[in-house]
């Protein structure tokens, strides 16, 4: 795939991370305590265990390595700063010069297809003159 | 159950009656279209340039200018990015009534990311135009030298056959 089509991937990639990061976040964070009067909430039995205070720095690790990911992709971007007018001047360039050669390959193309008619003339007229002086053998 | 049956076909047909025998009897093709044009209901134009940003309502981010470094931009954006990512995470912490205004920074962020690739597009075009009339000089001129040479050798066998004829 070309590289702005992967640039566009990756960007695309980045904002599904974004968003599954931030919506696993917000489903499955335990209560917060609201005010200091009421007590704790009760901590949610099925929930939480190891998982949950790994889930935030995985997923905030996949979204770091997605977008070092895209500075990487940004890096071997073959632009050069040539701009659009150096470009079309580069471009009307080489359609001269193809043109030049082109009709230089047209002009050698005729002169080999003479030069090729005129030895299969000269074939054809030795092959005459050899059948005309060979002579038929008898047996 | 009654069913709609295509409409027939369009009786230009009529027109190019003699077209074997006469060419120029039958009407020329239409030439083609400039400008605006309706297709089936809907208004298309003929020319396929990317409007720009503020076209569309968004807020461009990246510096505008002729000539746009646009490693540099993209760079800085996808910096951009991440930090609004986690002004969003903070947010959502202390204030959480307010993600709404950083949920539209992050999608004018992305929105500014793709309209940048995508004027990268003419470019990379012209950039391929540029490697195929390369590719095409260069297979021109292969071509070129291959046929003198054959010619050169064609030549120098004729030559040899000559000598070897005259010796005979």
């Amino acid at each position: 795939m070309d590289i702005i089509s992967q640039l566009q991937e990756q960007v695309n990639l980045i904002a599904n991370l974004a968003l599954n990061t931030v919506g696993t976040l917000q489903r499955d964070a335990p209560p917060n305590r609201l005010s200091p009067n009421y007590p704790e909430p009760p901590p949610h039995p099925t929930e939480d265990g190891a998982n949950f205070s790994e889930e935030p720095k995985l997923m905030g690790a996949s979204l770091v390595k997605a977008a070092k990911q895209f500075d990487l992709l940004v890096a071997s971007l073959p632009i050069s700063e040539t701009g659009e007018e150096a470009q079309l001047k580069r471009i009307a360039e080489l359609q001269a010069e193809n043109d030049a050669v082109g009709q230089e390959l047209q002009k050698q193309l005729e002169a080999a297809e003479k030069e090729l008619n005129q030895v299969q003339e000269l074939y054809r007229q030795a092959t005459d003159n050899c059948l005309n002086l060979k002579k038929p053998d008898v047996n | 159950m009654a069913t709609a049956t295509y409409p027939p076909p369009p009786p230009y047909y009529r027109l190019y009656k003699d077209y074997v025998q006469d060419p120029e009897s039958a009407p020329e093709p239409p030439p083609p279209i400039e400008g605006t044009y309706i297709c089936f209901g809907g208004s298309y134009t003929t020319s396929d340039v990317l409007p720009s940003l503020e076209e569309q309502g968004v807020r461009q981010l990246y510096s505008k200018g002729p000539n746009i470094d646009f490693k540099k931009e993209l760079r800085s954006l996808n910096g951009e990015l991440q930090l609004h990512i986690l002004e969003l995470a903070d947010i959502l912490i202390e204030r959480p009534s307010q993600y709404a205004r950083r949920v539209e920074e992050i999608s004018t962020v992305f929105k500014n990311l793709h309209h940048l690739l995508n004027s990268l597009r003419p470019h990379q075009a012209r950039a391929t135009l540029i490697h195929i009339l390369e590719l095409q000089i260069e297979r021109r001129k292969q071509a070129v030298e291959d046929i003198n040479r054959r010619r050169e050798e064609a030549r120098r066998i004729l030559n040899e056959s000559l000598a070897t004829l005259d010796g005979h």
